[in-house]
């Protein structure tokens, strides 16, 4: 019955990853910033919800304050960050070093404030239910699954029905498109950091009240982030939320053959072969340079 | 290989020119879109084409094609008789087709030397065991930099060039390449009467020292002074391929040329 | 003192030839690796292990790590290359941590956590080097040698090539540079002269473990480069050194909380870097490039109307 329970684990791990991962794609699609902050912004919203719950003010507020947190820093470092360096050169890189120090400097702060050691918020919800011999499920599961469907439906609803969700597609391929339909791009950038740091906001509660948190979390995060959006091909929010479960089922399953310290190792060999194999990810549309 | 051309040309003058570039049935859909759809025309030894058509007919799309930076959908280029088409682009440049760009992608960081030495170095390997010797290189460096007027420059960083000397680096970049056939996009744009004038003499040099010339062009007075063809394209499509005055003087052309212009 | 100011010596001198190396893909190439401490500790290793099996000769020592992390970085290069930019950033991340897990879990060559001890000083011409006084010229004259080495790269053909690909590919494509080939080299470059900081690492402190080549040893160099100057002669030397001045100095501020130095330092670097991205990316060294790269953009690219565009844009 192994393999049973870690394709539930996996499916739990890899619905998390999946919408922290549609949260990136879905930054990088729409405004074409490698947003390597993005697991900043995991941490800090994980860390507001450890604040709120061991300071007494309750799941609820926890998870709206988690929440604004998230989106808050979204949209600092979109305002203050990247906007004033894509206004002079806006090379990938440049971006990409800002985002990546300031990571860091998050990070750090974290450690600072909180230790850096693991921390987690004991509740009964993270403790196991047996399923069936030798299946144990906590109700944590069964949440974050049902998280996942939820934000997927919504997201995609609003991607797909909104005049908003639409323009936020279409920003990046052509944005005297978007001025043209009188909308502006910099507010909709803020709009896609808004929405992409919220989605960090389930999987950033759900860990602190299962496996816990430490202020590193935020590399693994987004390791996994960019493997999924790589995964699932640069461009494609659908195909970084199948390559979030993918990649959450096989770091899992792997445990069947091997130790827990070798699961990161399954993701980058996973993110190798789709390299070498189909550059274009499962679902892309860009292929070579 | 370029001499023996010019020679061959003017042995013979009578009959039609070497076939350097056959594209047949040329193809290149976006999605939906035919960018360029079913072109076929051959670029013989030392005839000067020019590209004209109005904005998004599909010429710059036709030179990415023929240097492969795309890939064709359909149809057949053929280089000397050879098939090209599927070739990197670095390949099909080391068999002698060399190519300027609409925004010039000069190497900005790069003095307008270096820029120029570049192009004449494969570079994979840090010293050149063949080819020819450091100082040939810097020599014909040399004279490229003074036919370009830009031998005062040397030392300065491309990106900190004026626009006119950054279209003759441009320019420069090409000359010193070594290539058979140039693929040029809108060399002259923007150039003042002065430049424009230096311009045409060194095109014209060039094209009697046996270069193979294919313009895009939109200024009519360049059309006429220097094409011995002209290929009209329209929506991916080639409407009429011949001699300057016929294509020119035929009114429904004009009116597409002139109607996306207004 | 003295001990102290020899030790900091040797460290920026190692720390020097690992920012130089990077800066020679980061700056030249346009290559962004966060696996350059990867390189550093298979050096690390693989000289520490011939050390002790083989000959502590640094002529022995020295071509082996260098052969050993050239092809290992070929592993990186080869996929990673092919295609775009940013897989190159997120191959070299999952090298970096899978590196990790390897260097702890291969007990029987790494020593896993706790490392390998005993690593004999390093021998040049049958003279034993292990004393502070000895080593840091030593490491001086290797940092020496690899900056002359890698300035006559970056001023040969082959520097040219790589600096013309990362201003314009497409360029250079076209005058018939074989891109990906010329970026492989250019990483086996990097990695292999980046092992021979590692193989200085290993002699002079006897003693190695993973701690050293983690990613925040990859990100650590990376800010030195940045900080320093991106494609500058100097900058990586003066973004080692001042990186590692940074805890000494911070050691002084009685004010802050000692314990957390290192968090410190970490936020001092992380701000410093996108501060300067913001303000100067060129780095402290280089010209400030945001003024150079505000000019306008060619007029004819400019004029041309959006809206007849997409059709010879979209490639």
């Amino acid at each position: 019955m192994l393999w049973l329970q870690l394709t539930f684990t996996g499916l739990q791990v890899g619905a998390l990853y999946a919408l922290t991962a549609a949260g990136f794609s879905l930054i990088f699609g729409a405004t074409r910033v490698f947003h390597f902050a993005h697991g900043a912004a995991f941490v800090l919203a994980a860390y507001v919800f450890y604040w709120a719950e061991t300071s007494g003010l309750g799941m609820v507020a926890g998870i709206v304050l988690a929440a604004l947190a998230a989106m808050a820093f979204g949209v600092a470092m979109d305002r203050l960050v990247y906007a004033p360096i894509q206004r002079h050169e806006g090379s990938f890189f440049t971006v990409f070093v800002a985002s990546f120090g300031i990571g860091i400097a998050v990070q750090n702060v974290l450690g600072m404030v909180f230790g850096r050691s693991f921390v987690t918020i004991s509740t009964g919800l993270s403790r196991s239910v047996k399923l069936m011999d030798g299946v144990y499920v906590s109700p944590l599961a069964w949440i974050a699954v049902a998280c996942a469907g939820l934000f997927f439906v919504a997201l995609l609803l609003f991607l797909n029905r909104t005049h908003v969700g639409m323009a936020l597609r279409a920003l990046a391929d052509s944005p005297e498109l978007i001025r043209a339909y009188g909308l502006d791009p910099r507010r909709l950038s803020s709009i896609a950091f808004a929405l992409g740091s919220l989605l960090v906001v389930p999987s950033a509660v759900i860990t602190a009240l299962g496996s816990g948190l430490n202020p590193t979390l935020g590399h693994h995060v987004m390791l996994i982030s960019l493997a999924a959006t790589i995964v699932g091909g640069i461009g494609s929010i659908g195909g970084a939320l199948v390559a979030g479960f993918i990649l959450g089922l096989a770091e899992n399953l792997a445990l069947v053959v091997f130790e827990s310290q070798w699961t990161e190792a399954v993701t980058f060999a996973i993110l190798f072969l789709v390299i070498l194999l189909r550059p274009a990810g499962l679902f892309g549309r860009h292929a070579t340079r | 290989m370029t001499a023996s051309a010019a020679t061959n040309a003017a042995a013979r003058p009578v009959e039609a020119p070497e076939v350097l570039l056959e594209i047949r049935n040329l193809e290149k859909h976006f999605g939906g879109v035919h960018a360029v759809s079913n072109v076929s025309m051959d670029l013989r030894a030392g005839i000067v084409t020019t590209l004209v058509g109005p904005n998004g007919a599909g010429k710059t799309t036709l030179f990415n094609l023929i240097t492969g930076h795309l890939v064709r959908s359909g149809g057949s280029l053929r280089w000397l008789g050879r098939d090209i088409a599927g070739m990197k682009p670095y390949r099909i440049a080391r068999l002698g087709i060399a190519r300027t760009f609409q925004d010039l992608r000069l190497f900005n960081d790069m003095t307008v030397e270096e820029n120029i030495l570049t192009v004449m170095e494969p570079g994979a390997l840090p010293f050149s065991l063949s080819g020819p010797s450091a100082r040939e290189k810097r020599a014909k460096v040399e004279h490229v930099m003074e036919r370009t007027d830009l031998i005062d420059k040397a030392h300065v960083r491309a990106i900190d060039l004026a626009y006119a000397e950054r279209k003759f680096l441009s320019l420069a970049r090409i000359m010193a390449a070594d290539a058979r056939l140039w693929l040029l996009d809108e060399p002259a744009s923007g150039l003042d009467p002065n430049s424009y004038e230096t311009f045409l003499r060194l095109l014209r040099e060039e094209v009697a020292a046996g270069v193979t010339v294919c313009i895009i062009e939109h200024n009519l007075d360049i059309v006429v002074g220097i094409s011995d063809r002209i290929a009209f394209l329209d929506r991916g499509r080639l409407l009429a391929d011949g001699e300057p005055k016929s294509v020119l003087e035929n009114p429904e052309l004009t009116a597409i040329y002139f109607g996306d212009r207004a | 003192m003295q001990a102290y100011l020899l030790n900091l010596g040797v460290l920026i001198s190692i720390y020097s030839i690992l920012a130089i190396t990077l800066n020679f893909i980061m700056g030249y190439a346009g290559i962004f690796s966060l696996a350059h401490a990867v390189f550093f500790g298979v050096g690390a290793y693989t000289g520490a292990l011939v050390a002790m099996s083989l000959s502590a000769s640094i002529f022995v020592t020295v071509p082996i790590a260098m052969v050993v992390a050239g092809v290992l970085s070929l592993a990186l290069a080869l996929p990673a290359l092919r295609v775009r930019g940013e897989y190159f950033v997120a191959a070299s991340l999952g090298l970096q941590v899978l590196a990790v897990t390897v260097f702890s879990e291969w007990k029987s060559v790494t020593g896993g956590i706790g490392g390998l001890i005993g690593i004999p000083p390093v021998d040049l011409v049958g003279y034993q080097i292990y004393r502070p006084a000895a080593f840091f010229p030593l490491s001086l004259a290797v940092l020496v040698l690899v900056l002359v080495a890698t300035r006559l790269l970056v001023h040969s053909s082959f520097g040219r090539s790589l600096t013309a690909i990362r201003d314009s590919e497409s360029a250079a494509e076209s005058f018939g540079k074989n891109v990906p080939l010329i970026k492989t080299i250019s990483v086996v470059i990097s990695a292999a002269l980046a092992a021979i900081a590692g193989v200085l690492y290993a002699h002079y402190l006897a003693f190695i473990n993973v701690e050293s080549f983690t990613l925040d040893t990859s990100v650590l160099v990376m800010a030195m480069v940045i900080i320093g100057g991106t494609g500058t002669a100097a900058g990586p030397v003066v973004g080692a050194a001042l990186l590692l001045l940074l805890p000494g100095l911070l050691s002084y501020m009685s004010f802050l909380p000692q314990t957390q130095i290192g968090a410190i330092q970490q936020i001092i670097y992380g701000l410093g870097m996108a501060v300067l991205m913001i303000f100067r990316p060129g780095g402290l060294v280089g010209r400030s490039k945001a003024k150079a790269r505000t000019r306008p953009k060619d007029p004819d690219t400019e004029a041309q109307a959006p809206a007849s565009r997409p059709a010879e844009a979209a490639r």
